[in-house]
């Protein structure tokens, strides 16, 4: 049983029982739905659990089982006995009711009942007497049309499909996001401002390294300790929060992302009272300068905060000792999305004070384009999407020649021109496009063009980017002068050998040569004169101390060995 | 611990000078790091130091190889702007003091006689040749100056002659230009992908890794859904397939999505070692990137920064995850693998007592040869199975001759992005699967594919004149772009940074391999000419019923029919409403 994994992450050949499959039904239109064996809400189906779509019925056991990515046809479902109570009485076969009424009404029913949570549960709009039904009935068979296909769900395709709650953090935005806060396996990321959760889900696949730390500890029988990556996610809105934990629970992704119902700005980020220890960490808040103080390596002085802010309450001395929420071992990458200029001043204002370094605003355009085939001319039977208008000169003046012939028979002989367009029917019916898609093969003529597609977001959200170093006292420095004393071997600089060496450009033989000149040579070059110096220098501007010291090669300054 | 934490040595990082150039280097112990006209120090003082710090050269001591390094704290690095901050909330204490790198020292810029900066535009002249010192007074107060270039920027501005006719703005862009030019300072980097795209697009050749900005590459990594999938006992994992010109950039990227690119702390251990007389450790099977290539070898130059050199039989880091974790096949393997020699040439086991006749040269041979045709034969068998779980692309071939034999390849669900730096090939492979083809070819598939009655045979169909590609073996194909702008936010001057790199835009195709089901499939949906609705009151129920009556009874064999007349109507209809309920917008009267 695939107890732990995520359908997400691991989502494996086929769709499984109770969990998330996406039903595609065409371009920006898919459903997230919940696998279900049985029907637990007893909708009345005798087939158990249903999807339908506009484009037919489908019984959740026909899709649990199926390859991901198969064409899965419409049946028939037995509505006899639900369709009684329709608002609108009608009489349908199955295969030419319109599920997408179907659906609004579930929909109209499903804001009626006050659910509107991620996975869409069409409720039926009425359900009767299922024991009714012969037995033999509920072998669903399929319908003459309609069809989806089954998706293993992807953070793209949840974010074209989730219901929103917030403004929605797409595509193009978190995947660059992402890519720029370093968020890879293995990292710990802070998300505050949850919303809708694509970008819940994204970061999610994104730090993904493992469920738990017993499963990965070896890879090649080696023994590798694996840091598992992980979000933190903040949401202060509580219905939000409680949906996004629900449907993390319902996605697998329970134990990968951690859910507070948090107002950051006031309460910080400590989880229980403990640092997330955050690597990476994206803001998507109203203000995040408010929420900045609390993501700094120790507590920040008064005159790091932004006094104009006036908000920020000044804790006093006495309360417990600042806990940084960040991973003291590594720089921190943040990015805070923001949709005003004003909102990005003042948090680069705040980022400056409390330390942050290559601070960088940036907003991102995302364009989709539409491909086609313009078709112009004038021989084209009137057909939609053409241009009843002449391709070329030539055209045109064969058209004008006609015109004319037509013109002068008339008043030769009195004889109207025949009117073309009658016997050609209807161009747009369907057998006339059939026809001409396959004996004309119309998607091979006109121009192939290109363009933006109608609808433009032509602003998300400005995202500034910043990274803050970790702390780096006096005695580090000291301690790591002590180990690498500051010094250079003009030897190893000077002979290319050794460096093509450890780039690795050098069969082994080479290298020995390599390394037996080198020897020689710093042996000579000691004995001459102590080129090398060794310098002993501050790190804060003190005046420099200069001490010469002959260069002996220890076991520390060998760059081969 | 964390694979940036501290610069650890041998590894490649890059400095980002005040010019804002970046200097990449890979930083041995022990050797001096030149840069330029800035100076030079010894790479041990940035060795087990932290990332992202910066750094100020202070003055060359006599006898003094290398300058010593002083951390630049961040206050300092933003007195500045903080200071100019602080003089807008409080104008009455604004004063003329110029501070310049911000560690305290402020150097007057108010005239002798206390007389104020100029503050419109108005009388200034444009006129570059304001500046009094000579070439060769900079030149010496490059080499004797101190407080690292700092008092010669100060200088260099108080000798333009017109720096009173200066406004704040202009003053600022003057004196930005100048601390470019001549502070001492440089900030360390670690060297991940995000990083080597910027150097390569901005001060390397472009054009070799196909002009891939960061947007277009982390776009391809989420739309391939490439991601750490390791096998669990119940599930399997997901391998990836690569076709990648980029000399690497795009598989670092995948790796990088992966946790395979940056060598483990355990793992950088063998940086060095030799990695010959080991036991070669068995291909991974998943969370794997298989890479295609064109010629006999693989161009993954780039992967040098990460340590993971296949070219080589002494490879930087013999433990790089990469040395299990990615494989590589030419076209030729994949596509006719008998007539691969390395492929189609079996080593002949030889019996151990044959072996120890041999000479431990002769052996040593014996167990290379024999290990790499394993491989060879391991990577290839597996490949040609398939079951890939994703495909991503950048390559200047062209697109349908790659997919032609790479979607068999795929799993179904599998996502494909496809890179191009201009959009005609990603037209041209969009075309293939247009809706209007792909119905012909549902309504009347070519002789050659009806023929054919195995799964195996129809998936791996090569295409004909018409038909270039199955289209019903892919859906969703789409094309888009992003682009970022970069601003310059500062108090009172934020707009858009003025001037940008031109060169290729960028363009990505993406879609989902499916599996269609066999046998006549027949779409449902509306067709054929839309009714005028007369009475135009239509409320959602109306509608409905007047689009019903307009309803095929016999369905027609078409992927949703109303996408279809959409195309084909496309010179008069807008392209699909995302969010509106399909049916009342199909309903709306044609134009």
């Amino acid at each position: 049983m695939t107890s732990q994994a995520s359908p997400f992450l691991h989502p494996g050949t086929v769709a499984q029982k109770d969990r998330l499959a996406i039903i595609h039904l065409k371009r920006d239109l898919q459903n997230p739905i919940l696998l279900k064996a049985t029907d637990e809400d007893d909708e009345g189906y005798a087939e158990g659990k249903v999807v339908n779509t506009r484009f037919g019925s489908f019984p959740h056991t026909k899709l649990i089982g199926l390859p991901w990515g198969s064409q899965v046809r419409a049946v028939k479902v037995d509505t006899g006995s639900r369709g009684r109570r329709q608002p609108k009485k009608r009489k349908l076969e199955a295969s030419s009711e319109d599920p997408g009424h179907l659906e609004k009404i579930a929909k109209i029913s499903e804001q009626e009942s006050g659910r509107g949570d991620g996975v869409v549960k069409i409720e039926s709009p009425a359900s009767v007497d299922v024991g009714t039904l012969p037995k033999d009935d509920a072998e669903a068979s399929p319908a003459a049309t309609g069809f989806i296909h089954l998706l293993p769900p992807t953070p793209e395709n949840w974010t074209s499909s989730l219901p929103h709650r917030t403004q929605v953090v797409y595509t193009p935005d978190y995947s660059y996001v992402l890519h720029r806060i370093r968020a890879r396996p293995g990292t710990s990321i802070i998300e505050a401002g949850a919303g809708s959760g694509s970008f819940t889900h994204a970061s999610a696949r994104a730090v993904f390294s493992g469920y738990t730390k017993e499963r990965y500890e070896s890879t090649n029988g080696q023994s590798v300790r694996k840091h598992l990556g992980k979000v933190w996610s903040f949401e202060f809105h509580e219905q939000r929060h409680e949906k996004l934990q629900q449907e993390l629970k319902d996605h697998g992704l329970e134990g990968l992302v951690e859910v507070t119902h948090r107002d950051v700005c006031e309460d910080g980020f400590l989880v229980d009272g403990k640092s997330p220890q955050a690597d990476s960490i994206f803001l998507d808040l109203p203000a995040p300068w408010l929420a900045l103080p609390h993501l700094a390596r120790s507590k920040p002085k008064p005159n790091q905060i932004d006094l104009s802010a006036g908000e920020v309450k000044s804790e006093p001395d006495t309360c417990e000792a600042f806990v940084s929420p960040l991973n003291p071992h590594c720089p921190v990458h943040i990015c805070t999305f923001s949709p005003c200029i004003e909102q990005v001043q003042r948090t680069m204002s705040a980022m400056r004070r409390l330390g942050w370094v290559d601070i960088e605003m940036v907003d991102l355009s995302q364009r989709r384009f539409e491909v086609r085939r313009d078709r112009i001319g004038i021989d084209n039977g009137n057909q939609h999407g053409v241009l009843s208008t002449p391709s070329s000169v030539d055209e045109a003046v064969a058209r004008l020649k006609d015109v004319e012939g037509s013109f002068k028979a008339f008043h030769e002989t009195g004889e109207k021109a025949e009117i073309r367009k009658r016997d050609r029917g209807n161009p747009n019916s369907k057998d006339k496009i059939l026809e001409s898609l396959v004996g004309r093969k119309i998607y091979k003529e006109g121009n192939l063009v290109h363009r933006a597609e109608q609808e433009l977001k032509t602003h998300t959200s400005y995202l500034v980017f910043a990274v803050l170093p970790i702390e780096w006292s006096e005695e580090d420095e000291a301690q790591a002068r002590q180990k690498w004393e500051e010094k250079i071997d003009l030897s190893v600089t000077q002979n290319p050998a050794v460096e093509a060496a450890v780039s690795g450009t050098m069969s082994k033989r080479q290298q020995k040569k390599a390394a037996r000149q080198t020897e020689k040579d710093k042996r000579a070059a000691t004995a001459v004169d102590a080129e090398a110096v060794v310098v002993e220098g501050d790190v804060a501007s003190v005046p420099v101390v200069v001490s010469e010291k002959e260069s002996t090669p220890g076991p520390s300054d060998t760059t081969m060995s | 611990m964390h694979i940036h934490t501290l610069v650890q040595p041998n590894s490649w990082i890059a400095l980002r000078l005040p010019s804002d150039t970046l200097k990449v280097l890979q930083i041995v112990p022990n050797t001096a790091i030149s840069i330029g006209k800035y100076g030079t120090f010894s790479s041990n003082s940035l060795l087990e130091r932290p990332y992202n710090l910066t750094y100020e050269l202070l003055d060359l001591q006599a006898g003094q190889k290398g300058s010593t390094l002083r951390v630049v704290p961040a206050s300092e690095l933003h007195a500045d702007t903080i200071a100019e901050e602080d003089a807008a909330a409080n104008p009455k204490n604004e004063d003329d003091k110029l501070i310049i790198g911000g560690d305290g020292v402020e150097y007057e810029l108010v005239g002798e006689n206390g007389e104020v900066i100029m503050r419109s535009n108005r009388e200034t002249i444009d006129d570059g040749a304001r500046q009094t010192l000579t070439m060769e007074e900079i030149e010496v107060l490059k080499r004797e100056g101190t407080g690292a270039g700092k008092d010669l920027i100060a200088k260099l501005m108080l000798s333009h002659t017109a720096l009173d006719q200066k406004t704040s703005f202009s003053l600022a862009k003057y004196k930005l230009l100048k601390t470019k030019k001549y502070l001492r300072r440089f900030t360390v980097l670690p060297l991940d992908v995000a990083l080597l795209t910027e150097w390569y697009l901005n001060e390397k050749d472009g054009g070799k890794i196909l002009e891939m900005r960061s947007e277009l590459l982390g776009l391809a990594g989420c739309w391939a859904n490439v991601h750490f999938s390791e096998s669990l006992p119940d599930v399997e994992g997901g391998k990836w397939l690569v076709v990648d010109e980029t000399g690497g950039l795009l598989v670092a990227a995948m790796a990088e999505r992966m946790g395979i690119l940056h060598p483990s702390e355990e793992q950088l251990q063998s940086v060095g070692k030799s990695s010959h007389h080991r036991e070669e450790p068995a291909p991974a099977t998943s969370n794997t990137i298989t890479m295609i290539h064109n010629n006999a070898q693989p161009n993954l130059s780039l992967l040098k920064y990460f340590l993971y050199d296949p070219a080589t039989s002494t490879p930087p880091c013999p433990d790089h995850p990469l040395t299990t974790h990615l494989h590589s096949l030419s076209w030729l393997q994949l596509i006719s693998p008998t007539e691969d020699t390395t492929y189609s040439t079996a080593v002949e086991q030889l019996l151990p007592a044959d072996l120890e006749a041999l000479k431990p040269g002769k052996r040593g041979t014996y167990y290379r040869k024999l290990r790499r045709w394993n491989r060879t034969k391991s990577i290839v068998d597996s490949t040609r199975n398939g079951g890939f779980s994703g495909l991503a692309i950048a390559s200047s071939m062209d697109p349908t001759s790659i997919l032609k034999h790479a979607i068999p390849l795929l799993r179904g669900g599998a996502n494909i992005a496809i890179y191009s730096p201009t959009i005609e090939p990603l037209v041209l492979l969009s075309d293939n699967y247009s809706t209007s083809r792909r119905t012909a070819f549902i309504t009347s598939p070519p002789p050659s594919f009806a023929s054919l009655t195995t799964e195996e045979d129809r998936d791996n169909w090569q295409g004909d004149e018409d038909f270039p590609l199955n289209p019903t073996l892919v859906l969703n194909a789409s094309v888009q772009s992003a682009r970022v702008k970069r601003w310059q936010v500062l108090p009172g001057r934020t707009h858009p940074i003025m001037t940008g790199k031109g060169g290729a835009e960028g363009y990505l195709f993406t879609a989902i391999r499916v599996i269609p089901a066999r046998g006549k499939i027949e779409a449902r949906g509306k067709f054929g000419k839309k009714r005028k609705v007369d009475d135009n009151v239509a409320t959602p129920d109306e509608t409905q019923s007047s689009v019903k009556k307009e309803k095929l009874d016999d369905g027609v064999v078409a992927q949703n029919i109303d996408e279809l007349a959409q195309e084909i109507n496309g010179g008069t209809e807008t392209t699909p409403k995302t969010k509106t309920e399909g049916d009342i917008e199909m309903a709306s009267p044609s134009p």
